[in-house]
């Protein structure tokens, strides 16, 4: 007789009118591996910070480990009980030794005042070889493959030093950033764990790894569970229509079908930089190209190594025929090119500059008449952006960008480019974090650029986004182009379905 | 007054305590020692020394604002204008050179050291407080060959003294120097283009870049400047006051601490110039009527160091009541549409970008 590790009953939590979380029911036990599955905004980000203690969920909803009931809103309650975390962010410090980074936070084993160095390491030791690591507890994090350092993680999460056992592991897209021959050995670990009798939650994109590793998946949507079942029932087709729901038709308003693309604007030929080996593509006016892939295949490096963001290796890239050197930005835009980065606080955004001046620096002369800038001009031009993009608030022209919320922000971002009217629009998972309305917003934006002879390239990591604005889709595997997909192929379940290798997969469904 | 908002709108209704808060205890000041010396204080006479002593310390400031706008550090400064003033003079007293083209030879000097330093920032990427401490250093070093540790004797041309020792409206005339500097300088900050590119690379140099400004090129002029600057002030100080080996390094703290005090005043969170010269001329007032008070020779230091760490704790301070404001507004549910608070954590932003 096996026991209820965790048992997730009624789980509502909303933000405003929206809904992450609806009636959630989730029942996991004890030494099982229960893979979550959802697109993005399905709820799997809400309901592990209720988990955590980070949001606290609407009333009504319980949440129980082993028979306990969880108190919300509360990190070290959740500990208590048993409920451990590791995030994509590892929270390990690389410069030090795995002994270090395992007692930071918590405190060393001490004899007499004075920290033990020998018990701290036989502790350490003992704790990984438990989840089926072998390393020298003295190694500095920072030397240690990836795989090995989220198993350092996991084995912190996990060693039951400083309070209670560790009864429910939950995994966040452990293998997000990890090369795909260190998958394995993440793998092992979880399996380690999880025959230590500890249940793991295992959130991931990697469909393939559900086969690998789940017993059983339960599929989110809308903040509600759709499907759960044992892996064994389960097949990669079954998985995929769960996940995509019903939607075959292609939302939004983007019917960018039968647009007719005219000269080629971006050409760019054999490409190497990170994890890309040589791809080649051309963009022309009017067509929005998708750029699909997991994390981790290269997609999300294309966008930024075009532009001259980060450095090329090898290939060539050419924008209206013009050659573009590496790390170029500012060849790049003068040729037409407006870049809207994945990560907006480090690339994107200047938070304590007003709206105002964020906005107009991509191109300042236009309001420059000596002897100044012509600032009734320029906050004229900047409130008509406010307008067009919806920015709230209205009047927060002269605010630092910091102080607008994430989805403004970016259309902050959009505007600094829209208002040059770019031949080229680089976009980098241009909607990650922002909420509905905005993404429809700026997916419009996007569409209609497109429609006016802007050519449009988005790297996404959302088969949904770029099934809603693409006129064609290229998959990125293992850093190279595998497929393209043209008008009517392009839906969320075919861009999904090539994201993983399909040879990977057919042996997966071994029980 | 909430230190949170970063609208106009509210700035606009408020009394300013924050913004104009360096007026308020200036007026504060004023009134104080007026009262406590009403013979010696409020005099014609006092304004014109607060104003004249203070105009070589405000060229000085000005010089640390053009890097600083753009979010770099030119520890140098103190040592250039040291060196400025003992070339202009050894060129012309030991070397028997017209005033001109000394100045000219001055001023070129000072470009070449302001070059240095954007080579070592830009192009070897050392950090730039680093970089000047060390340049600051080799140019001490320079300056002592060039003297050969004796102080050049001071010119005896009467252009040369003229250049500098001359009243307009009871005022020396540096402090005329001081204001068309400022003057220039506002307006390259705050009217051109050029300002708007410095105050983006100091806001974000990455998103700068990435935005289509030169980011390298605006640090190196941006130092080229400051050090510039510093040699004109060094050939005013050498003409007004004669040679001095010393003088420049006890000149770089009360000047950064103008900097910093004036990023907290008119535009809280940017160098600007006229903050700059605001919290100058506060801080010297201050000296100035405690030294008809008392003749201790400590309140200078002490009142620079003071007003130092206090300027920048009040803009640390600042940030973090912001940010502390922001999260409880969050777990209000005051925020509500961002169902994914990890990829805004205004903290990060606060604590990290907190250059000030």
């Amino acid at each position: 007789m096996v026991s209820d590790a965790l048992v997730v009953s009624g789980l509502t939590k909303s933000f405003g009118a929206t809904r992450a979380l609806d009636g959630l029911n989730l029942r996991v036990v004890a030494g099982e591996v229960r893979a979550l599955l959802g697109e993005n905004g399905s709820g799997k980000s809400t309901f592990i910070k209720t988990l955590s203690g980070f949001h606290e969920p609407d009333p009504g909803g319980t949440v129980t480990v082993e028979g306990e009931v969880l108190a919300f809103g509360n990190p070290e309650a959740s500990r208590r009980l048993g409920l451990r975390f590791v995030h994509q962010d590892l929270a390990l410090v690389d410069k030090l030794s795995i002994t270090d980074n395992f007692f930071l936070g918590s405190h060393f084993p001490t004899t007499l005042g004075t920290i033990s160095p020998r018990r701290a390491r036989d502790e350490v030791k003992r704790a990984l070889e438990s989840v089926g690591l072998d390393a020298d507890p003295r190694t500095t994090v920072g030397e240690l493959a990836a795989a090995e350092r989220t198993g350092v993680a996991i084995a912190r999460a996990v060693h039951g030093l400083r309070s209670a056992h560790a009864r429910v592991l939950v995994l966040d897209e452990p293998t997000a950033t990890l090369p795909d021959e260190d998958v394995n050995r993440l793998l092992d670990t979880v399996r380690a764990v999880s025959a230590r009798g500890i249940a793991v939650l295992y959130v991931t994109h990697r469909l393939d790894e559900v086969f690998r590793v789940a017993d059983s998946a339960t599929v989110l949507r809308d903040g509600r569970e759709v499907l759960t079942t044992p892996v064994a029932d389960l097949t990669l087709e079954d998985l995929i229509r769960h996940l995509g729901g019903d939607q075959q038709v292609r939302p939004g308003a983007a019917t960018a079908a039968a647009r007719i693309p005219g000269a080629p604007v971006l050409q760019v030929d054999a490409l190497v930089t990170g994890r890309l080996r040589g791809v080649s593509l051309t963009a022309s006016a009017g067509e929005v190209v998708g750029i699909a892939g997991l994390t981790g295949s290269g997609r999300d490096e294309f966008c930024a190594a075009v532009f001259g963001a980060s450095e090329r290796a090898a290939g060539q890239v050419r924008i209206g025929g013009k050659v573009i050197r590496s790390l170029r930005p500012t060849e790049a835009i003068a040729h037409g090119t407006g870049y809207v980065p994945a990560n907006r606080r480090r690339d994107a955004s200047m938070p304590y500059l007003s709206a105002r001046e964020n906005v107009s620096i991509s191109r300042i002369g236009e309001f420059w008449k000596f002897p100044a800038i012509r600032r009734a001009a320029e906050k004229m031009s900047v409130s008509g952006w406010f307008q067009r993009l919806n920015v709230r608030p209205p009047d927060g022209v002269e605010r630092e960008f910091r102080t607008f919320s994430g989805g403004n922000q970016q259309k902050l971002v959009f505007a600094r480019w829209l208002r040059r009217e770019p031949r080229l629009i680089l976009a980098d998972d241009p909607t990650q974090g922002v909420d509905i309305g905005t993404r429809a917003l700026l997916h419009r934006q996007l569409v209609e650029a497109a429609e006016r002879g802007t050519a449009v390239v988005i790297a996404s990591a959302d088969a949904e986004e770029l099934a809603a604005v693409s006129s064609r889709v290229l998959v990125v595997r293992n850093g190279r182009f595998v497929t393209e997909l043209r008008g009517d192929e392009i839906s969320v379940s075919e861009v999904s379905r090539h994201l993983v290798n399909p040879k990977e997969t057919q042996e997966g469904p071994t029980p | 007054m909430s230190p949170t908002n970063g609208g106009t709108s509210k700035r606009r209704l408020s009394l300013g305590f924050d913004r104009f808060s360096g007026l308020y205890i200036w007026a504060l000041f004023i009134v104080v020692f007026s009262i406590w010396q009403p013979h010696l204080f409020p005099t014609g006479a006092t304004v014109h020394s607060v104003a004249s002593e203070q105009a070589i310390s405000g060229i000085l400031a000005l010089a640390l604002v053009i890097p600083l706008a753009a979010g770099t550090f030119d520890l140098s400064v103190g040592a250039s204008i040291n060196l400025a003033t003992v070339i202009v003079t050894w060129l012309q007293s030991s070397h028997h050179w017209g005033m001109w083209p000394a100045i000219v030879v001055t001023l070129v000097v000072s470009a070449v050291i302001g070059g240095l330093n954007a080579v070592i920032v830009v192009v070897l990427h050392v950090d730039s407080f680093i970089a000047t401490l060390g340049t600051a250093s080799i140019i001490a070093a320079i300056q002592t060959i060039v003297a050969n540790n004796n102080q050049p004797l001071p010119p005896t041309s009467t252009a040369w003294s003229n250049l500098t020792q001359r009243d307009v409206a009871g005022f020396q005339i540096v402090f005329v120097y001081l204001l068309v500097i400022a003057i220039v300088l506002w307006w390259v900050l705050a009217h051109t283009p050029v300002g708007r590119y410095l105050y983006a690379v100091g806001g974000n140099p990455e998103a700068a870049r990435l935005s289509g400004v030169r980011v390298g090129s605006w640090v190196a002029t941006s130092l080229v400047a400051s050090s510039l600057l510093a040699g004109v002030g060094g050939i005013f100080f050498a003409s007004l006051l004669g040679p001095s080996l010393t003088y420049g390094q006890g000149l770089l703290l009360p000047a950064f601490a103008a900097a910093f005090l004036g990023s907290t005043q008119l535009l809280p969170g940017r160098f600007n110039v006229w903050g700059t010269l605001i919290a100058l001329y506060v801080l010297a007032t201050g000296v100035k009527g405690l030294q008809f008070v008392t003749g201790v020779q400590w309140l200078n230091d002490m009142f620079n160091g003071v007003a130092l760490v206090a300027a920048v704790s009040f803009a640390v301070w600042r940030q973090r009541a912001a940010v502390s404001v922001r999260r409880t507004a969050h777990s209000a549910g005051a925020a509500p549409h961002e169902p994914s608070p990890g990829t805004e954590d205004p903290a990060a932003v606060g604590l990290t970008e907190e250059g000030e």
